[in-house]
């Protein structure tokens, strides 16, 4: 990709490819600078959250769901699971993945190909199931919106709705292939 | 009514943490502590990934490929303008970053365009980092339909969340 534009630009505005890389560095310095002052607030409250042990009582909750979608699994596994689902939702994005790698562990049965609750876990992590986009709000309040939150009932619709489009794409897909 | 439900949620935190015995104040400021050397280890990625956009897009090259594209959104409802976030957003969060903040500057962020871009952004996750990580820990060499499903949900999700700003 930067190959490709550097040689475009080299053919059509040699002079301006410098220019852009050192204003390009100093808009992304300023975006860090910005992103340190969203990340402090949410990594404090999502901290309390944590030492409150808000994402165990929200797991306990959804055991019984994962159970139902992901089938049979070992009793860690399934704790895993819910964890990382859990973190997901509050946005705790740092703390879901290493429970999603431990889960992935745990389903990990030395075979070549992936299994069905693999998938599974994968595609509901990557819809991104978070109830609080809290960095955009972030970015969105900084920018100067007069709601920054406004969004946030279409972001829980659009990334619900993809979410059970891909459990049940991948349920019905991998169903029907261990029968046949 | 969605403006209240932050400033309510964290009351709902700190009144949880108060009944719970935790200290609220503590918790915060270690958390917070984080933020600082998180930035610093990903200001390089954010860094590069900013000049690769500006680069990409000076070049018009991307300009081009969102020429190509912008009948198909315009037929699913995503408007041409987003064409780039919704292309990039798969393949790297900070990227998408970069033209979410850019998007904000030349549209304004309470514009309907604006609106597209910030849900699309908090909805959706780079799918492909997500699944590199989870499968680099496994065997697994065969991802069968990993990858697709994720993508065919994620273009159901900026779909469906252009067609819900349309509401707000």
């Amino acid at each position: 990709m930067i190959i490709s534009s550097l040689t475009m630009m080299a053919i059509f505005t040699p002079g301006a490819v410098v220019g852009t890389m050192m204003e390009a560095s100093k808009m992304g310095v300023t975006m860090c600078i910005e992103f340190i002052g969203i990340y402090a607030v949410w990594m404090g409250i999502m901290q309390v959250m944590d030492d409150c042990k808000l994402s165990h009582k929200l797991s306990k909750i959804l055991s019984k769901p994962v159970q139902y979608i992901f089938g049979k699994t070992d009793a860690e596994t399934e704790k895993n699971i819910c964890l990382n689902i859990a973190s997901n939702i509050i946005g705790i994005g740092s703390a879901a993945t290493p429970y999603g790698i431990k889960a992935m562990q745990g389903l990990d049965k030395g075979d070549k190909r992936a299994t069905r609750a693999m998938i599974m876990l994968v595609v509901i992590n990557s819809t991104g199931i978070q109830l609080l986009p809290t960095t955009v709000i972030g970015m969105r309040a900084m920018a100067g919106s007069v709601s920054p939150s406004c969004i946030l009932w279409p972001t829980v619709v659009s990334t619900f709705i993809p979410t059970i489009l891909g459990v049940l794409l991948v349920a019905t897909i991998y169903r029907r292939r261990k029968n046949g | 009514m969605a403006d209240l439900f932050i400033p309510i949620l964290i009351a709902f935190v700190l009144i949880f943490a108060l009944i719970k015995g935790v200290d609220a104040y503590t918790a915060f400021v270690n958390g917070a502590k984080g933020a600082l050397p998180l930035m610093a280890s990903l200001m390089p990625f954010i860094i590069a990934m900013f000049v690769a956009v500006e680069l990409f897009r000076n070049s018009g090259i991307s300009a081009y490929l969102c020429n190509f594209l912008a009948p198909v959104f315009r037929f699913v409802g995503i408007p041409p303008e987003i064409c780039e976030l919704t292309l990039i957003r798969p393949f790297s969060s900070n990227a998408a970053y970069v033209l979410l903040r850019d998007i904000f500057a030349r549209y304004g962020v309470d514009s309907y365009i604006g609106k597209c871009a910030s849900v699309i952004m908090g909805s959706s996750d780079t799918i492909f980092y997500v699944s590199s990580i989870y499968f680099a820990s496994t065997h697994v060499k065969k991802t069968l339909l990993t990858i697709p499903i994720a993508l065919l949900c994620n273009v159901a999700c900026a779909i469906i969340a252009c067609f819900c700003c349309r509401f707000i």
